[in-house]
């Protein structure tokens, strides 16, 4: 049947979206935990739970995205070449997506870490408040 | 085809609730101890309301949503119905994550006494 394609693109595109997923959510939040034990300033239980609440999220958020975008839709017969060019642009167009999200979350660490070394200096500092 | 589309999409959504939920459970504890005071019995006690009261909103939508699909009539349409609606709530699931993240946040910085 012609659909038959689709369906091949739908299963080479899902295994590579959910790896690639995988992969950066593993990359981001294992050296996150570095960060996060420095803004919670040691305090490792906490740190802990933050990391992992914001993987889950990060999760969540790309793998439902992924499989929204998922549908492929073209009418007619579809040849193999056609199939290349539209999962090309699928797995593209996610991984720009991911390396956005990547990009956030590194902002929000490194917004996190100088809150709280703001924090420390202001408390270290008080004469500095009281001008 | 809907019950075999049915027999995917409900174990997927139940593991996945159920994981989440066990997930704020276990780390949103951290949370809880600095809001209400280091007291184990009250932390306890909100931590299983709020398990309880979102398993059941979510597994309970989760299954609702089964009498509204569309009919399904080829593979092709299953994968992408399926991944449809599975998509659109786990991006559901995820705004209410951030939403829950920020309370806790956001509770915890004030310490306001509930």
């Amino acid at each position: 049947m012609e659909n038959s394609k689709i369906v091949i693109g739908y299963l080479i595109y899902l295994p590579i979206v959910i790896l690639l997923t995988i992969y950066v959510s593993k990359a981001l939040f294992k050296n996150g935990k570095t960060f996060m034990i420095d803004i919670f300033k040691g305090k490792e239980e906490i740190a802990l739970a933050t990391n992992k609440l914001f993987e889950v999220g990060f999760y969540l958020l790309n793998i439902g995205w992924a499989l929204l975008v998922l549908k492929i839709s073209y009418r007619g017969v579809m040849n193999n070449q056609t199939l290349i060019e539209i999962l090309s642009r699928k797995v593209g167009a996610f991984s720009i997506y991911l390396g956005v999200m990547l990009f956030i979350n590194l902002f929000l660490f490194f917004r996190g870490r100088k809150k709280s070394k703001e924090n420390t200096y202001n408390k270290n500092n008080p004469e500095q408040i009281n001008l | 085809m809907n019950i075999i589309s049915y027999l995917i999409y409900l174990p997927i959504i139940f593991i996945l609730m159920i994981k989440i939920g066990w997930v704020f459970y276990k780390n949103g504890e951290v949370f809880m101890y600095s809001i209400f005071k280091n007291d184990p019995a009250i932390v306890k006690n909100i931590n299983n309301m709020l398990l309880i009261g979102y398993y059941l909103t979510n597994l309970g939508y989760a299954t609702v949503t089964i009498s509204c699909w569309k009919r399904i009539d080829s593979i092709e349409q299953l994968i992408s119905f399926l991944a449809e609606v599975l998509g659109k709530i786990i991006l559901t699931l995820a705004i209410m994550h951030y939403n829950n993240i920020f309370w806790l946040n956001y509770l915890s910085k004030r310490n306001i006494n509930i």
